[in-house]
C-alpha cells in the first residue's frame, strides 16, 4: 500500500513538472510571439514615419578634395564620383575662394556619396562606372536644366556603358529631389531605356521617394493621353532631357504617371524585378540603338505576371507581344545586318 | 554636557560643509553620452548634418510645396534626424552660421512632433541647447523659423513697383504700389553638425 502510495506521488510530482513545463513554455513562447508582434508593430510605425520624409544615412566612402586642381583634373573625388567645378562657377563670390570649393566639395560628395548608397538600396544594382559631376552657374545658358549622359560603345555585337556624366547648374543641383532624379538616370541609365520610361521612372524617384512637388500626376491616363499624327502616344516620339517645347511639361507629367500606375497595380517591387529580369538575361546590352518599347513591356508583363500589352496599346503606345524567341531573332536579324554593314 | 553640544553643533556644520561638496560631486560623476546622432543607422534629411565633420556644411530642407507661390515663398525649412532607437535626450547642440529663429520637436509616441525648445534672435554659431526636461524620442527636428540670411534673400527677390494702368485712350494711369515677388523669400540653415547627447549610461 505504502509502496502504491509512493508510486501515485512520484507519478503525480512528474505530472506537476510536465505541467508545469508546459505553462512556462506556452509563456514563453507566447511572450516571444508578443515581442515578435511588438517589433513588427514598431517596424509598421517606422516604415510610415519614414515615409513622410527622405532620409539618407551618412556614408562611409572615402572623399578627397583639392581646391586648386591642375591640369583639368576635378576638384574632389570619392569612391563613386568625381565632382569639377565649371569655370562660371569659380567666378561667382561663393566659389571664388578655395576655402569655398573645398568645404562644398567635401559636402557634396558626403551627401552625394549618401544618396548613391540608398539607390544601390533600392534598386539592387549600380553602374559599374563612376559618375563625374560639374556644377555649373549656368549650364547651356539655363539654370534650370540639369542633364545626366551615358556614354556607351558597341562592339562585337555588345553595347557597354564607358562613362556617366552628370551637370547640374547650381540652382538645380540645390534642390535635392533634382540629385534623386539626375541620379536615378545615372543608375538606370545602364539598361539604355526608352525616354518616356527613363524619365517616368526618375520622376518617380524625384516625387516619391524624394517627396519633390516638381510634378503633379494624371488620375485619368485616357483622359490626358495626346496623339501624334499617326495616332500614337506622343510619349513615343520622346528625345529626352534636351528635347524642349510646349509638350515637355506633359511628357515628364504623363511618363511618370503611367510609370506610377502601373506601380500601384502591381507592387513597389515591380520595376526591382523587371531590371532583375533584364540582368538576368543581358539581352538590352545586345540592342543597337534605344530600346523598343515592346521589348521592355515584355518585360513588365513577366515581372507583374500578366501581359501588359493591352494596357499600353489601349494608351497607343506602339506595342505587340513579343516572346523571348522573338526578341532573339530580332537581334540575330540586328547582328546579321551589322556584320553586312561592316 | 557641554561636550556634548558642542558635538552636535560641530556635527550640523560638517553636514552644511559635506552638502555641497556631495551633491557638486552627483553633478561631477554625470557624463553627457556620445552623440547619438553619429550612432549606426542613424538617418537625416541631410547626411551632412550627422557625418561627425564640422567641415562640411549640409542645409535644413525646404518643406513639401503646396504648389501655390503665393503660400510657398515663406516656406519653412527643417532638418530631421531619425535615430534607430528611442535615446533620452537632454542636450542638443547645433553648430549653423546663419540660424536665428527656430524650434526643436522630437517625435512622440502618436508620430506627432512635440515643440521641445524655441529660440529667437539667435547670434550664436554654436548653439548648445539644454533641455528643460529630458525627452525620450527616436525622432528630433529643428525647424528654422527664420535664417539671418533671409533678409537679404528679400530684398533680392521682392520688389515694390506701381501698378499701371492702360486707358482706352492709350495715357498710362499711375496705379498703386503692389508687391512683386520674383523668387522664394527663405534660405535654409546652413548646418555643419548637429548633435543629440543624454547622460553617460553609467551615470544616468
Amino acid at each position: 500500500m505504502n509502496n502504491r502510495n509512493l508510486t501515485l506521488q512520484i507519478k503525480c510530482r512528474k505530472i506537476i513538472i510536465l505541467l508545469l513545463l508546459a505553462v512556462l513554455s506556452s509563456l514563453i513562447i507566447g511572450c516571444a510571439a508578443l515581442q515578435e508582434a511588438q517589433q513588427k508593430r514598431e517596424k509598421r510605425m517606422a516604415e510610415k514615419r519614414n515615409a513622410k520624409q527622405f532620409l539618407l544615412s551618412t556614408s562611409k566612402a572615402a572623399i578627397n578634395v583639392n581646391a586648386n586642381p591642375l591640369d583639368d583634373k576635378p576638384h574632389g573625388e570619392s569612391d563613386h564620383y568625381t565632382l569639377k567645378f565649371a569655370a562660371d562657377l569659380q567666378a561667382t563670390d561663393d566659389f571664388d575662394e578655395p576655402q569655398e570649393r573645398e568645404t562644398f566639395a567635401n559636402s557634396a560628395l558626403v551627401y552625394m556619396e549618401s544618396l548613391y548608397d540608398e539607390m544601390h538600396n533600392i534598386f539592387g544594382f549600380k553602374p559599374e562606372h563612376k559618375i563625374h559631376v560639374t556644377l555649373h552657374k549656368l549650364f547651356q545658358g539655363s539654370d534650370s536644366h540639369a542633364i545626366t549622359g551615358t556614354q556607351y560603345q558597341y562592339g562585337n555585337n555588345i553595347k557597354y556603358v564607358t562613362g556617366i556624366e552628370m551637370h547640374f547648374p547650381m540652382a538645380m543641383y540645390e534642390k535635392h529631389e533634382v540629385r534623386v532624379h539626375e541620379l536615378t538616370h545615372a543608375f538606370t541609365n545602364i539598361y539604355f531605356l526608352p525616354t518616356w520610361f527613363s524619365e517616368g521612372i526618375a520622376v518617380l524617384m524625384q516625387r516619391e521617394y524624394a517627396k519633390g512637388g516638381m510634378f503633379s500626376k494624371y488620375d485619368n491616363l485616357q483622359l490626358h493621353l495626346k496623339k501624334d499624327l499617326n495616332g500614337m502616344n506622343e510619349l513615343e516620339n520622346w528625345g529626352g532631357h534636351g528635347a524642349g517645347g510646349p509638350l515637355t511639361q506633359w511628357r515628364y507629367t504623363y511618363a511618370y504617371s503611367v510609370v506610377s500606375n502601373l506601380r500601384d497595380k502591381y507592387g513597389n517591387e515591380l520595376y526591382i524585378k523587371v531590371f532583375e529580369l533584364m540582368e538576368k538575361d543581358q539581352l538590352h546590352q545586345k540592342l543597337i540603338g534605344a530600346m523598343p518599347t515592346s521589348f521592355l513591356v515584355y518585360y513588365f508583363s513577366q515581372a507583374a505576371g500578366t501581359d501588359l500589352v493591352p494596357f499600353f496599346e489601349k494608351l497607343k503606345f506602339n506595342v505587340r507581344k513579343l516572346e523571348k524567341t522573338d526578341i532573339l531573332e530580332y537581334i540575330r536579324q540586328l547582328n546579321t545586318q551589322n556584320q553586312r554593314g561592316h | 554636557m557641554r561636550t556634548y553640544k558642542l558635538r552636535k553643533s560641530s556635527y550640523y556644520f560638517l553636514m552644511i560643509l559635506l552638502l555641497p561638496i556631495l551633491l557638486s560631486a552627483c553633478l561631477v560623476g554625470q557624463q553627457w553620452s556620445d552623440n547619438y546622432a553619429l550612432m549606426d543607422g542613424v538617418k537625416a534629411n541631410d547626411p551632412v548634418i550627422i557625418d561627425g565633420n564640422l567641415n562640411t556644411v549640409g542645409q535644413s530642407q525646404l518643406t513639401k510645396g503646396s504648389g501655390s507661390f503665393d503660400l510657398d515663398r515663406w516656406q519653412n525649412s527643417e532638418s530631421i534626424i531619425k535615430l534607430p532607437e528611442k535615446k533620452k535626450i537632454f542636450r542638443v547642440t547645433i553648430h549653423a552660421s546663419n540660424l536665428q529663429d527656430f524650434q526643436l520637436m522630437a517625435l512622440n509616441t502618436q508620430n506627432k512632433w512635440d515643440v521641445i525648445h524655441d529660440q529667437q534672435h539667435n547670434k550664436a554659431k554654436v548653439i548648445d541647447v539644454r533641455l528643460k526636461r529630458s525627452v525620450i524620442t527616436d525622432g528630433i527636428k529643428l525647424l528654422v523659423r527664420e535664417t539671418t540670411d533671409d533678409k537679404a534673400r528679400r530684398h533680392q527677390n521682392v520688389k515694390i513697383e506701381r501698378e499701371n494702368e492702360v486707358t482706352s485712350d492709350g495715357q498710362v494711369r499711375k496705379g498703386n504700389y503692389v508687391y512683386k515677388i520674383s523668387g522664394p523669400l527663405t534660405v535654409p540653415a546652413q548646418i555643419a553638425e548637429i548633435k543629440l547627447f543624454g547622460y553617460d549610461n553609467a551615470s544616468q
